[in-house]
């Protein structure tokens, strides 16, 4: 018996009749952070969102957390967390009241929030707007949310980017925390990660799957 | 199910998220469109003098006649409130495109018919101050009697906001996905034809003072309210889905 948190069998999306990710066969198994690595416009962003189920492949199949892809998505949603490019808040609203709106929308208590802001470092700009913010304390707010929902399975797209070395910091310790939790963590990111945050690496090249290795730990 | 999902299905427990009801979520979503339109006043104060414009020019066309005046007066006051709402909803999903939040409620694992449903109590609250508004610059231009019968037009009022809002809120969406914002007034103007005739012939008759017919009029609207607001429900998650 396998315990695959992510099972993609032969999944292909297409974009205005270019296919972005091509026949992608990819199994992660619980515990496990795997690092998707490849350049740009290789499909890893693409491949990220069709695990978070913000896509729907073309063709192809799979399963996240033993929910089937394409059926039971709001089963999905409701355990995995995607850090994309964009951090995705109002920026007419404050820190903390974004973030009460994504408890709100989870089912959180409101006072997780709070906290949340604190471990990232911006509970002292807590009632400030969001579209005050530079892009690095975008990203901490986005990763403040994923630290609140605590997800099965955490989905960040180029995580790094923009964020300075504190902030760089923040990410080690959730894949850290990730790891001593025995969530399952997928990084697409285009530059190595931080070293031993990460189990395996696979490589996408024109969205194809191209080579899978493991890391020594 | 193979053995293996369920093994998976057991380790990932159903999280508190699912307990997030549709009106919970619908009340989420309504009271932060709220709170960001208070802060920015984007909608309102940019389709707030569209609709005096448009009463004003609307004025000089007429002439001075006082009688044909007010005989036109509710058909403007709607077409005003309508012209102006329309541009109301492109602006309303402007908020839902900055940094990706659409892609926010789509990920979150609610009923997309209560997010539909929260963006319509919210276009229907700026939508029935819009009216309002426009209605008293009406009375102020076009002499208009408001108070003849006050409660029955505040529930006209009502009943065209949420008309108009429940066909916007679900149209709305296609300004922010593929951006296909000439595809708006298109689908909406025609739809919501019964909408705005009810509510001109409504509200015509409240400010003759007669009540005669209003009852007839005030059931068309709710009948097309409650028909526009369940199919958005329905089919709002078909839409925002990829």
């Amino acid at each position: 018996m396998t315990d695959n948190v992510v099972e993609l069998r032969g999944i292909t999306r297409v974009f205005d009749g270019l296919p972005a990710v091509r026949q992608v066969r990819l199994s992660v198994r619980a515990g496990e952070i795997v690092w998707v690595c490849g350049g740009n416009g290789s499909g890893k962003s693409t491949l990220l969102r069709l695990v978070a189920t913000a896509l729907s492949p073309t063709f192809g199949d799979g399963a996240v957390l033993g929910f089937a892809l394409l059926r039971e998505r709001e089963e999905i949603r409701a355990r995995v967390e995607l850090l994309g490019h964009q951090p995705r808040f109002y920026g007419q609203l404050t820190a903390l009241e974004n973030l009460r709106f994504v408890c709100r929308m989870y089912g959180i208590d409101v006072r997780h929030a709070l906290p949340a802001l604190a471990r990232v470092g911006l509970d002292e700009v807590a009632g400030v707007r969001a579209s005050s913010f530079s892009q690095g304390m975008r990203q901490r707010l986005a990763l403040g949310r994923c630290l609140m929902r605590d997800p099965d399975l955490i989905l960040l797209d180029e995580p790094y980017a923009g964020l300075d070395v504190d902030a760089r910091g923040i990410v080690t310790d959730l894949l850290a925390d990730a790891e001593r939790r025995g969530r399952t963590v997928l990084l697409a990111s285009h530059e190595p990660p931080t070293e031993g945050t990460v189990h395996r690496r696979v490589q996408l090249e024109s969205g194809r799957l191209e080579c899978v290795g493991e890391f020594a730990r | 199910m193979t053995l293996q999902d369920a093994t998976l299905r057991t380790l990932a427990p159903r999280r508190p998220a699912l307990r997030a009801t549709t009106l919970r979520v619908a009340w989420a979503v309504a009271e932060k469109d709220l709170r960001i339109e208070i802060r920015s006043r984007q909608a309102l104060g940019a389709v707030l003098p569209f609709a005096a414009t448009m009463l004003l020019a609307f004025g000089f066309a007429l002439g001075p006649n006082r009688t044909l005046l007010q005989a036109t007066a509710p058909g403007l006051l709607w077409l005003a409130g309508l012209f102006a709402a329309v541009d109301l909803f492109h602006r309303s999903y402007q908020s839902e495109a900055e940094s990706g939040a659409l892609e926010g409620l789509l990920l979150a694992p609610v009923h997309k018919g209560a997010v539909y449903l929260g963006k319509t109590i919210a276009a229907a609250t700026q939508v029935l101050v819009l009216v309002a508004a426009t209605a008293l610059m009406v009375a102020v231009l076009f002499g208009l009697p408001l108070t003849r019968a006050p409660l029955l037009l505040a529930l006209t009022l009502v009943l065209g906001a949420i008309g108009l809002s429940s066909l916007g809120s679900l149209f709305g969406l296609l300004t922010v996905i593929g951006a296909r914002q000439a595809a708006l007034p298109i689908l909406v103007l025609p739809l919501v034809s019964p909408v705005v005739i009810g509510a001109i012939r409504a509200t015509s008759s409240l400010a003759q003072g007669s009540t005669e017919g209003v009852a007839g009029w005030l059931g068309v609207l709710a009948a097309f309210d409650a028909a526009f607001l369940a199919t958005g429900y329905l089919v709002y998650g078909h839409l925002v889905e990829d």
